[in-house]
């Protein structure tokens, strides 16, 4: 892309083109790094599986389910628990965040572990417990609300502060003239913080903590579809519905009643979690000071190599698969575009394909396509495409078209996109290290990322090995965060005014 | 802050439960009506120990090890390798009765027609090799441990060399439906869940069957802690073992899905620990 052989394509300073040049850039990028990819599509008969599968989605059998009331309940009781336990911790850490390295730096790693993933450990110590459950969303969300609470405090207006006459007290300042400032984005982040909480909540289930996923991952695993489906319309309707119950008034009820599910709560073994902490999580030859050995050990990791590339090569996939899907999708939801009856239809099929676990996706593409990259891949695009798309085409509803007798592809292409591309672009930025994550969860169907050696690992009781893959895991996300942040474009990402919190809507 | 105060009351007052008699078994196949099924079984055994058990549901082969090792269960119904795992993990537990098929238990090999497999032999058909292969989930004896061992024994590779790919589909119920599907060519499967799929007509045998079923080996049984006689009573563990061999009403067998059960101890699982640790999956 050099100024001289593409005179007025491509250079020039203009922030638009500086975006071009990022995104045709990571494009190629993964162009070229796609042939490494395993991308080999083997079905040859899925379509009786597919056809059980949509025959259950079109008859759910609620009946067929069990002890679906206190699935439900447990569901909305842990993602309620994690996330208030989660702004306990995150705020007071908010307050020191941009003063302590150290505290930033363990937020980054709190966080760069997926859920799920931290359930696996805590399972160990826990069991199969509310302890664990909560624990596993608390810690991340803590990382979380650490961050994004300094970010949005870092907004608050000077003038009431500046207007207070002198000798306030530090205390009175942030309670007074502080706080109320940024409360609406406070909560407004909190209250989103907690549909992303129900969402991983249904997850945990995956693992065997006895939430919705639990019962929905069996019954689609076992080919019982019309339960599964009743299943999937349940958790559907419970996303839906959040706003009906998720009421500040009726939550702190909700949170006290669901205390009476959550137990029994486990007797935690001392001698057992010490000898996890102290042994079980670290390599034999580096507590025995044995560094040869450890190098070994290190070698005896089956396809560390291969499986650190492929995680970093679907999440760049993943990501670029996003920018597509997303550019394709906005003007499905967007009011600039179609009529009532497709917008409405459109925006159903966004926060559909946004709503259904990217494992479930993963899944039926796997069943269609082959045991390959390419349904983790297509399963991590529309997902996270129709996500961002949603998000733009809400972005693009605030902008008032000039001219209105430009035809649907120039509005598209002309009013319409240069506005909103920066938006779309932090977006998808932002929600690279999101993707990165997934990528290793999506190791748990087979694809060989990271995950599946995890997800191996905890199998063979071989904690130590687990515990090294999720720090490299962990390694991996900081970093692919760093990079998303340093090219991130910065102009769009931190005006204030947008709705919350900027980006924080794109977390999850 | 008085509801939270409320809340940490409530937390006090239900951690105190009086000691239960607590179970598990490893998902294996159907887990439809897993909690109904399993709840008649908890209530045979209530009868006959005089202690409230409970059964405690679990999604992985790895949760049902876990609960063990935390004891959140005493009494768990195990594959043959995770009972290995579990009786390195916990000292002095306990194989004390497995079922009448375990004994002598199978993997069969499957094969999707398309695949142009050969049928079956009395051996691994040779043009296998180059197919799409899966297992079951990563640490099931009749899964994985003893199909890898047989491939590797009759072959001298292992299945990644052997296999242009190896899948693990977590359960034998998946793998019959991802052989079906033509997912994958070859997939090995638990021989009384492929039998029981064939007599319910859940599987199309003009698309799938058999190419190959390995020798015997012994597999599920049931491992309990070895503390339970301290805190449940002098001969906890014998009445547990009487008990479940006693079990003789079909609506409960059906759960496992076991013929009756007989007696078993850690010993009759030294093979398995042999294949696990050679194959590197227990060390």
């Amino acid at each position: 892309m050099s100024a001289e052989r593409a005179p007025g394509l491509l250079a020039g300073d203009s922030l638009n083109l500086r975006l071009a040049r990022r995104s045709l850039g990571l494009i190629v990028l993964c162009l070229v790094l796609l042939p490494f990819a395993d991308l080999a599509i083997t079905t040859h008969d899925p379509w009786a599986e597919l056809g059980r599968m949509l025959s259950g989605l079109v008859h759910p059998d609620i009946l067929a389910t069990e002890s679906l009331p206190h699935a439900i309940a447990l569901t909305i009781g842990f993602a309620l628990w994690g996330t208030l336990l989660g702004v306990v911790l995150g705020f007071p850490l908010a307050l020191l965040f941009s003063r302590s390295r150290l505290l930033r730096g363990g937020c980054a790693f709190v966080r760069a572990i997926h859920e799920l993933f931290w359930a696996l450990l805590l399972l160990q110590v826990f069991g199969l417990s509310a302890v664990t459950a909560i624990a596993a969303l608390t810690i991340p969300y803590a990382g979380i609300f650490a961050k994004v609470y300094a970010e949005i405090l870092e907004l608050t207006p000077r003038a009431p502060v500046d207007a207070l006459p002198e000798g306030v007290s530090r205390l009175s300042r942030f309670v007074y003239a502080e706080l109320p400032m940024v409360w609406s984005r406070l909560s407004g982040y909190t209250r989103y913080r907690f549909e992303c909480a129900m969402r991983s909540s249904v997850l945990l289930g995956f693992v065997g903590l006895p939430t919705l996923g639990f019962h929905l991952e069996s019954a689609f695993r076992e080919g019982r579809y019309s339960e599964a489906g009743a299943l999937l319309w349940m958790f559907y309707l419970m996303i839906a519905s959040l706003h009906l119950w998720g009421h500040r008034r009726l939550l702190p009820w909700i949170a006290l009643g669901s205390l009476f599910l959550l137990g029994p709560w486990p007797d935690i073994d001392g001698a057992l979690l010490w000898r996890f902490v102290s042994v079980d999580l670290w390599p034999k030859p580096l507590l025995e000071g044995n560094w040869n050995e450890l190098w070994q050990w290190f070698g005896d990791i089956p396809d560390l190599l291969p499986a650190i590339g492929n995680t970093l090569l679907l999440g760049l996939m993943g990501t670029v698969g996003s920018l597509v899907v997303a550019l394709l999708l906005w003007p499905l939801a967007s009011r600039h575009f179609g009529n009532r009856p497709t917008r409405t239809a459109g925006k159903g099929v966004l926060i559909l394909m946004r709503s259904t676990p990217e494992l479930m996706l993963a899944f039926i593409f796997l069943l269609m396509l082959g045991p390959s990259m390419l349904p983790a891949w297509l399963a991590l695009s529309l997902h996270n495409g129709a996500l961002i798309a949603f998000l733009v085409a809400r972005h693009a509803d605030a902008i008032v078209p000039g001219n209105h007798a430009l035809p649907a592809s120039a509005r598209y292409a002309y009013e319409l996109l240069p506005r909103l591309y920066g938006g779309l672009l932090a977006l998808l930025f932002y929600r690279a290290e999101t993707i990165i994550r997934e990528t290793a969860l999506l190791g748990m169907l087979g694809i060989a990322t990271l995950g599946f050696h995890i997800d191996s690992s905890f199998a063979y009781m071989m904690f130590d090995q687990a515990f090294v893959l999720l720090l490299i895991t962990a390694a991996l996300n900081i970093g692919v965060d760093a990079l998303a942040r340093r090219y991130r474009p910065r102009e769009i990402a931190n005006t204030p005014g947008h709705r919350d919190h900027p980006t924080g809507e794109a977390a999850c | 802050m008085r509801w939270l105060v409320a809340c940490l009351l409530i937390l006090v007052s239900t951690a105190a439960t009086a000691e239960t008699f607590r179970f598990t078994a490893i998902p294996d196949e159907d887990q439809s009506r897993l909690e109904e099924r399993f709840d008649k079984v908890a209530r045979y055994l209530e009868d006959q120990l005089g202690v409230a058990v409970e059964y405690v549901p679990v999604k992985s082969y790895s949760a049902a090890v876990s609960a063990f090792r935390n004891d959140q269960v005493q009494l768990a119904w195990f594959g043959g390798l995770t009972g290995v795992q579990a009786r390195r993990l916990v000292p002095d537990s306990r194989a004390i009765a497995q079922g009448k098929e375990d004994a002598e238990f199978r993997t069969y090999f499957i094969a999707n027609h398309d695949s142009d497999v050969d049928t079956q032999g009395d051996d691994l058909p040779k043009n296998v090799q180059g197919k799409a292969f899966t297992f079951g989930a990563k640490t099931s004896t009749s899964g994985r441990l003893m199909p890898e061992y047989y491939i590797r024994k009759q072959f001298g590779a292992p299945p990644k060399s052997l296999f242009s790919r190896v899948g693990f589909s977590g359960d034998h119920t998946r793998t019959i439906a991802l052989i079906e599907a033509g997912t994958y060519d070859i997939g090995a499967v638990n021989f009384k869940v492929w039998d029981a799929a064939v007599a319910d007509g859940r599987v199309d045998t003009d698309k799938v069957d058999v190419i190959w079923k390995t020798p015997t080996y012994p597999d599920y049984q049931w491992t309990v802690r070895g503390d339970v006689d301290d805190r449940y009573g002098d001969g906890f563990t014998d009445k547990v073992r009487q008990a479940l061999l006693d079990m003789h009403d079909p609506e409960l067998l059906e759960s496992f899905p076991r013929q009756g059960f007989i007696p078993a101890d850690n010993d009759d699982y030294q093979p398995i620990e042999d294949v696990g640790e050679k194959l590197g999956l227990l060390r």
